[in-house]
């Protein structure tokens, strides 16, 4: 079903240029750096690296697969056209590509060939551009996981790559050994679960936010919803909130053994809805309300830091 | 007398007649006269149903297995049904001859779940003052020995294995071990700590699935 076409040069959507310049802006020559260095790198790495671009016409709402076990990364980003653009580049011959279209699903598996080979053989990134109406099931084991501006259901999984989000809307789990989570302005409900990753989540539109992680840190950075949930949890790590003064939500913060950094006390009242709640004689914490008490906020550390503070 | 006392009473002698002293207390008490409430609503559906057989001798054996292993019960295993113990013949006889064996066994596990749902942690002390241990920490403890099981092959099977995801791999599963081990410690020292157990039951659910992962892993590279 697609059309598929062998180059040796990268390959980039002309469209994407100017917003990639208006993103890239700051940091133009830190990227100039890092093509020349790239590039420096493609011609060591000598004939065997190579890309595929593929297309493949969908109708309405694409689910795309990836399953990259090997080392690189996976963009996706999104455009207004009914198809599904997949460029995928290699370092070696070690490494072999099935990419496949059952209907509106298209599937890409990077699997490796020789188990012999190499980690730097090893390599192969993947580009999708995609409708902004995409399902995604992406899972890696190192590369960055990078998706912007795409609205459907995802799940996202990495062993130590990070994963980036910026955004997107959609039901959104994650799931990491050690990569960590960067989501900024997502929208609808974000499912985290890590060892050792983090996740910051940055001025956000999410509903309902579930952030579990037994090592790493946790930063929400942005305004509750209304009506939202938000459960926030780390074993050993920080988890701090930063509100808004417009924000309206209960606050329930509880650890074991770590500690509360409550900057917010002048914010907080007791609760306003006549419910009694009772601290356990085993943790410290608080609970209060911000605002009329409109969503609901649950922070825990088992011997991390929770910090609560408002905005500038 | 107290909630649990009334939970005590009900468990160990069926419910009626009550003690004066537990006819007492939830008379007073909205909390205990639900519970009552909800157990006679449940005996008397049971009481309605059709004469049957008597349930198999085996479907006692294994419902005071599964209660004695949940640490709701703590008599010693009995050798046969005409042997059963006293607090579990005051349930059985709620019920006589004419209840179904499932809606006993309904029965059962609705009051095993009340009742543990309404005092978690008063189970692991003994009348005789002995701590025994709590239903969680058998759970626990079944988990940890098939997870450690697991743990060893997997390190068996990856250790000549030095890429960066097994790696990653081994150093997040020593993490994961680290922090089993602190809440493990932490909640020796305080068995009630409701968080601790929290954090403990998540680090398993993550070991089990980190732990698979390697297995997908080992299966699909080699």
């Amino acid at each position: 079903m697609g059309t598929g076409k062998m180059n040796m040069t990268a390959s980039w959507p002309l469209w994407s240029l100017p917003a990639l310049r208006r993103d890239v802006k700051p940091g133009v020559l830190s990227l100039f750096g890092a093509a020349v260095f790239l590039c420096s790198g493609l011609t060591a790495a000598g004939a065997a690296s190579q890309h595929i671009e593929k297309h493949f016409a969908v109708h309405t709402r694409p689910v795309v697969v990836i399953h990259n076990v090997a080392n690189g990364r996976i963009e996706v980003k999104s455009w207004k056209n009914a198809e599904v653009d997949v460029v995928a580049s290699q370092a070696s011959d070690k490494i072999g590509f099935d990419i496949e279209q059952a209907g509106d699903r298209i599937d890409v598996t990077a699997n490796v060939l020789d188990t012999a080979a190499q980690p730097s053989e090893l390599e192969a990134s993947l580009q999708l551009t995609v409708p902004e109406e995409t399902e995604l099931q992406l899972k890696t084991e190192t590369g960055l996981i990078y998706v912007e501006q795409v609205m459907g259901d995802m799940t996202l999984e990495s062993v130590a790559g990070e994963v980036h989000l910026k955004e997107v809307s959609g039901y959104i789990i994650v799931r990491t050994t050690e990569g960590s989570l960067v989501c900024t302005q997502c929208a609808g409900k974000l499912d985290f679960k890590s060892i050792s990753g983090g996740a910051q989540v940055l001025q956000p539109a999410l509903t309902n936010v579930s952030l579990f992680t037994t090592s790493g840190n946790i930063l929400f950075d942005g305004d509750f919803v209304r009506t939202g949930l938000y459960t926030m949890k780390s074993g050993k790590g920080l988890v701090e909130v930063r509100f808004s003064g417009n924000d309206s939500f209960d606050l329930k913060a509880q650890t074991a053994v770590g500690t509360v950094d409550n900057r917010a006390a002048a914010y907080l009242k007791p609760d306003s809805h006549g419910v009694k709640h009772l601290a356990s004689k085993f943790t410290k914490g608080f609970f209060g309300t911000v605002g009329q008490g409109l969503a609901k906020v649950e922070l825990s550390s088992y011997s991390g830091t929770i910090r609560i503070l408002k905005r500038d | 007398m107290q909630c649990k006392d009334v939970e005590f009473v009900v468990e160990q002698e069926g419910l009626a007649p009550l003690p004066e002293a537990a006819q007492a207390h939830v008379a007073t008490c909205s909390h205990c006269q639900g519970f009552v409430a909800d157990l006679a609503a449940i005996v008397s559906v049971a009481n309605e149903l059709p004469a049957e057989v008597e349930p198999p001798a085996r479907v006692w054996f294994s419902l005071q297995a599964q209660l004695k292993l949940e640490g709701i019960i703590k008599t010693p295993a009995v050798a046969a049904r005409g042997a059963r113990s006293p607090r579990w013949q005051g349930f059985s006889d709620l019920f006589g001859s004419r209840a179904l064996a499932a809606a006993t066994v309904g029965l059962l596990i609705v009051a095993a779940g009340v009742v543990q749902l309404r005092r978690p942690y008063e189970a692991n002390v003994e009348p005789n003052g002995g701590i025994a241990v709590l239903p969680s920490q058998i759970t626990f403890a079944k988990t940890a020995k098939v997870l450690n099981e697991q743990e060893i092959d997997i390190n068996n099977m990856q250790l000549a294995s030095t890429s960066p995801v097994d790696n990653s791999f081994r150093q997040n599963l020593q993490q994961i071990d680290d922090f089993i081990a602190v809440c493990e410690r932490r909640l020796r020292a305080a068995p009630q700590d409701e968080l601790a157990r929290e954090y403990l039951s998540y680090a398993y659910q993550q070991k089990a699935e980190l732990l698979s992962a390697m297995m997908d892993r080992e299966g699909s590279i080699h």
